[in-house]
């Protein structure tokens, strides 16, 4: 049982990693737009530095965010980000794709995919993210991946052109605790996206409105962008495990030795559960209940035992 | 001789055969083929179109390709014909013709005002424009027809239409004036004799005298019937118009119009076997008009709906929100067969079936070919089909209201055996609305306003031609409005009890005029002035200050875009008291408030929106301030109150949900706690676990364990290390392990 706990512990990249953020709010061109681009990085930037935790954060907004302070930025990360670290970019504002190549609208001249992903190139993290929130972002998604990055599209396709809101939603997703749909106290990359996927797609159905953006995502590294995460082909895994904000004291617990075998228990039975869950289909409807409830029962005892 | 030839002179409508048969051919004309159909000699008429069909004009043979039902053929003589003599207005009508009975009325549109172009006094042109125009109800049917007349008085198909729109708008008298006028230019006027039919059949005489004479020209007029069941189902008569179009189908059994409409009526009653393949058959014979085609789509999506039965309601619900939906429809349907019970003292002999339709075209399939908006809702019978809360903007309508008012139509349809004037079952079913909240039902909207100041309302006796054939854009809300307060003047007046003598009264087919007369003592001539008198009591002075408070509510937005809060409350409450009913896009009691919250006070700005609560208001936004300020101002169960009543508005809120179950579980209303909570799961939320988690909480507070622990296990299948489900298991077995 102690294999299995130290596998899980080997899944997860170690407690002292970092995180660093470049947010980069584009042009907007025409004052309503920027004013929402500004804002959204804003208040981004604000929910970053708030999370605490070993967390770099570079917001560019405005006339700042040319494309020179974009390479400068990321050059930065390349210089202090450890390959255990994570990388995150977020793009928020207008994009057009040619067919061909995505650009990413900037005051001065635009940037576009293909200089975004060299730049990232050289980020040693092993683990990175690119969020990609513009009109047209589903051109940039094949420029972006490589393995050990996984990037998330508002548009399905470069052809989506009109101004997208799944930037409103991705910031709100990061802010509202809900998202945090397993409840262990850390907002990952795949609830944040299904948070704000869901909102984006609920804002217009209730204005009656024909969606005119679809997020999607690729983190498998096989090149086909998806709009949903599944156990089968393992689309999204990379995702859940990227976690963006931790919320409560999730950490902490690590750091005392006294606790250690408690922890193991608590993941055997978590990894206990996760099983059970896979096995339900092929399960008698009262066997699965009763091992799911005795599985959470002692769960919930161990949680009590760490808590105290 | 040829076919064609010997089928004709079969007929007795052709002239000298000892000629050589070329000679004979080229003297057979599309109105002696159409005799021939008219006279129900199918087959000689087929080879006389077949004949024609061989002709070198194009014309002749486009109308030979129509008469055989072989319609694209058709289409491509009469685009050549046109292009070889583009003068000549004839083309252009029976090309229109034939577009507008093939479902393509745009064109054929354009085709007859092409027609005038070069022929400003063509009256078949006129009549053509008439007969698009009175598919859609549109009154311009009736003023294209009358220049039809009057260009050509002998036009007996005319006639036929006027009598046809006549009797739509249940002017009987006239129907059968223009009926007559037909009949007298020819004994064959076989719609002319329908229309007599009908009138016979919607006063509940016995037709056959008519039927009699309609069988001795054509034996197999199978259109005669098809005629008497349109009007039957104009006048919500259902089951007698299904009746008609079977009559109809089995004189002709070709009639795939006949099929279609009685497919689409047999799915108004809430049946989809038998409407399917009356559908399909019609659809299989190239009968695809739009409300055929999608009449099949929607039973298609039938799939997507889930049935909820039990001996007095059926709820016919889209999966992906019945179990959102169902407690609170069924809860506002049940209240409303029990209110309509006692108050019209009627049981109804069967279940009810409720239609929700979250896409609003599905529901419009529903509606098509009937009059009025039907925008919201529509009744046949026993049968309600309405939007969904959810198929609209958030604040569009009052779903609830919504189906009150329907049902009141299936109770006083089914008791009145569909005999009941259009204006009476929309007033009255508007008048309950208020009844039962006076925050539901209709305000009087600018529109009506402007109508009621311009003098634009109708006398009780025309009121219905408001619903069927409007004159101007607003007059179907403005006749559902007049409608309503009609019957608000009568209960107001002569008692609620005079309503049912009036629905009993209709359903002996007595006509508005003569029930005012017996039942309210007075004429209906009267009866219009002493209610406009009444009306003007009421709103005559909103009416009157129009202008000048659309004036000061410009003003009042301006000052509100400019925070000018001093401006606002000091100028608010009397454009308010202006047009207290206005509830609507940029009112003042947003105003007011918004400026009384900018100011810090809370407690105005509450007691603002209360009023804007009990007038109508219903924005989900705004009505979700006023709870939070009643909760901030220390009253959780007004602010619970004013969040259910979002409940009949707009559903489709997991945040409402959430407060609402939120406050009930405070305030020891378990039961409401639990459909609330309830409500959030079936949303399906993000957070599925705290859903459960809410909802295991209420359950153990109603002292219902069992439930609490199915949903605390649910909330930790989906986040294992939620903490405070963990607690509550922990409590919940404990508690099990002391029993």
């Amino acid at each position: 049982m102690a294999s299995v706990g130290l596998l899980f512990l080997c899944a997860v990249r170690p407690a002292h990693a970092g995180t660093f953020f470049v947010t980069v709010a584009g042009l907007g061109g025409e004052p309503d737009y920027d004013q929402r681009f500004t804002e959204a990085a804003t208040d981004l930037d604000h929910i970053l530095k708030s999370s605490g935790g070993e967390i770099h954060v570079v917001t560019l907004t405005g006339p700042n965010s040319t494309r020179q302070h974009v390479e400068d930025a990321l050059a930065q990360v390349a210089r202090e980000a450890k390959p255990d670290d994570d990388f995150v970019l977020i793009l928020i504002g207008h994009g057009t794709f040619d067919g061909v190549e995505y650009k990413f609208n900037l005051p001065g001249p635009d940037v576009s995919a293909t200089e975004l992903a060299a730049w990232s190139d050289r980020i040693p993290a092993k683990r990175q993210l690119i969020v990609n929130t513009t009109s047209a972002s589903g051109g940039s998604i094949a420029a972006f991946d490589r393995p050990g990055r996984a990037v998330i599209a508002a548009t399905k396709t470069g052809t989506e052109k009109n101004a997208t809101i799944f930037a409103r939603y991705w910031v709100e997703a990061l802010r509202d605790p809900t998202s945090d749909v397993n409840k262990n106290d850390a907002i990952s990359a795949i609830e944040a996206f299904d948070y704000a996927n869901a909102k984006t797609a609920a804002f217009y159905d209730s204005q009656k409105r024909l969606a005119t953006e679809h997020a999607v995502f690729e983190d498998t590294g096989k090149h086909e962008s998806v709009r949903a995460a599944s156990t089968e082909t393992g689309e999204g895994l990379f995702l859940s495990n990227f976690t963006l904000i931790r919320l409560g004291s999730a950490q902490k617990a690590f750091a005392d030795p006294a606790k250690r075998d408690l922890l193991a228990k608590k993941e055997e039975l978590e990894q206990k559960i996760d099983t059970l869950k896979y096995q339900k289909a092929a399960m008698s409807p009262d066997d699965y209940k009763q091992q799911l409830t005795d599985a959470l029962v002692e769960l919930a005892r161990v949680q009590q035992e760490i808590d105290k | 001789m040829n076919r064609a030839l010997q089928a004709a002179l079969a007929g007795g409508v052709i002239f000298c055969a000892a000629h050589a048969a070329k000679a004979a051919v080229t003297a057979i004309t599309p109105d002696a083929c159409a005799t021939l159909r008219k006279h129900g000699k199918t087959p000689e008429a087929h080879s006389c179109y077949e004949a024609l069909s061989q002709q070198r004009d194009p014309y002749l043979r486009a109308e030979g390709y129509w008469g055989l039902k072989m319609y694209r053929e058709a289409n491509d003589q009469f685009r050549q014909a046109v292009a070889q003599s583009d003068a000549n207005p004839l083309y252009r009508v029976r090309w229109g013709r034939l577009l507008h009975e093939r479902f393509n009325n745009t064109d054929a549109d354009n085709l007859f005002k092409e027609a005038l172009q070069h022929d400003p006094k063509n009256a078949q042109a006129y009549l053509g424009l008439a007969l698009v125009s009175a598919d859609g109800f549109d009154n311009a049917a009736i003023d294209w027809d009358e220049k039809a007349l009057a260009l050509d008085s002998n036009l007996i198909e005319a006639h036929e239409l006027m009598a046809n729109l006549a009797l739509e708008d249940s002017a009987t008298d006239l129907a059968v004036k223009e009926a007559d006028a037909a009949m007298a230019l020819s004994p064959d006027a076989l719609d002319a004799m329908a229309i007599h039919a009908a009138v016979e059949v919607l006063g509940d005489r016995p037709p056959d005298a008519w039927f009699e004479k309609i069988r001795s020209v054509n034996p197999h007029y199978g259109e005669a019937y098809a005629l008497v069941a349109h009007h039957l189902i104009l006048n919500r008569r259902y089951e007698d118009g299904i009746a008609y179009y079977r009559k109809a189908i089995e004189l002709d059994p070709e009639d795939w119009s006949a099929h279609s409409e009685l497919g689409i009526n047999l799915m108004r009653l809430g049946q989809e076997d038998e409407p399917r393949r009356e559908l399909e058959l019609s659809y299989a014979n190239d009968y695809r008009d739009a409300a055929t085609v999608n009449s099949l789509r929607l039973l298609d999506s039938y799939k997507n709906f889930v049935t909820f039965k039990d001996d007095t309601l059926t709820l016919k619900l889209q999966k992906k929100e019945a179990d959102l939906l169902h407690p609170y429809v069924e809860a506002v349907a049940k209240k409303a067969m029990a209110t309509y019970e006692a108050k019209y003292k009627f049981k109804l002999p069967g279940p009810v079936q409720i239609e929700v339709y979250p896409d609003h075209e599905d529901f419009a399939v529903r509606t098509l070919g009937m009059p009025g908006l039907g925008a919201l809702g529509v009744t046949f019978g026993e049968v309600v089909a309405m939007d969904s809360p959810s198929g609209r903007k958030p604040g569009d309508f009052n779903w609830a209201s919504t189906l009150w008012h329907e049902m009141s139509h299936v109770y006083i349809l089914t008791m009145t055996n569909h005999r009941v004037p259009r204006w009476f079952a929309e007033g009255l079913a508007v008048h309950e609305e208020t009844q039962a909240s006076p925050e539901w039902g209709d305000r009087v909207t600018p529109e009506i306003l402007l109508a009621i100041r311009d003098k634009k309302l109708l006398p009780v006796t025309d009121l219905d031609r408001g619903f069927v054939r409007p004159e101007y854009e607003a007059q179907v809300i403005v006749s559902y409005y007049q409608a309503g307060q009609i019957c608000d003047y009568i209960q107001s007046r002569w008692g609620a009890d005079k309503l049912l003598e009036m629905a009993h009264s209709f359903a002996k087919v007595q006509p508005t005029a003569d029930v005012i007369q017996q039942d309210l003592g007075i004429s209906a001539a009267d009866f219009d002035k002493q209610f406009l008198a009444w009306l003007d009591g009421h709103v005559g002075k909103t009416a009157a200050n129009f202008d000048e408070w659309r004036k000061d509510l410009k003003d009042l937005a301006e000052a509100a875009k400019a925070h000018h809060n001093d401006d606002i409350i000091q100028q608010g409450q009397q454009v308010r008291d202006l047009y207290p009913d206005y509830v609507y896009d940029a009112n003042a009691y947003e105003f007011l408030a918004q400026a009384y919250e900018a100011e810090g006070n809370k407690k105005d700005a509450a007691a603002v929106l209360t009023d804007y609560e009990k007038r109508g208001g219903h924005d989900p936004d705004t009505l979700k301030e006023l709870a939070s300020l009643e909760d901030g101002l220390g009253n959780p169960a007004e602010a619970a109150a004013t969040l259910n009543r979002i409940n009949d508005i707009y559903p489709s809120d997991e945040q409402l949900h959430r407060r609402l179950g939120d406050l009930w579980l405070a305030q020891n209303n378990y039961p409401g706690a639990i459909r609330e909570y309830s409500s959030v799961v079936a949303m399906h939320p993000i957070d599925a676990a705290s859903a459960h988690l809410s909802l295991a909480q209420a359950y153990l507070a109603a002292g219902q364990t069992d439930k609490a622990r199915e949903n605390v296990l649910e909330t930790l299948e989906a986040a294992p290390d939620y903490r405070p489900a963990q607690k509550l298991l922990l409590q919940l077995e404990d508690d099990n392990k002391g029993k």
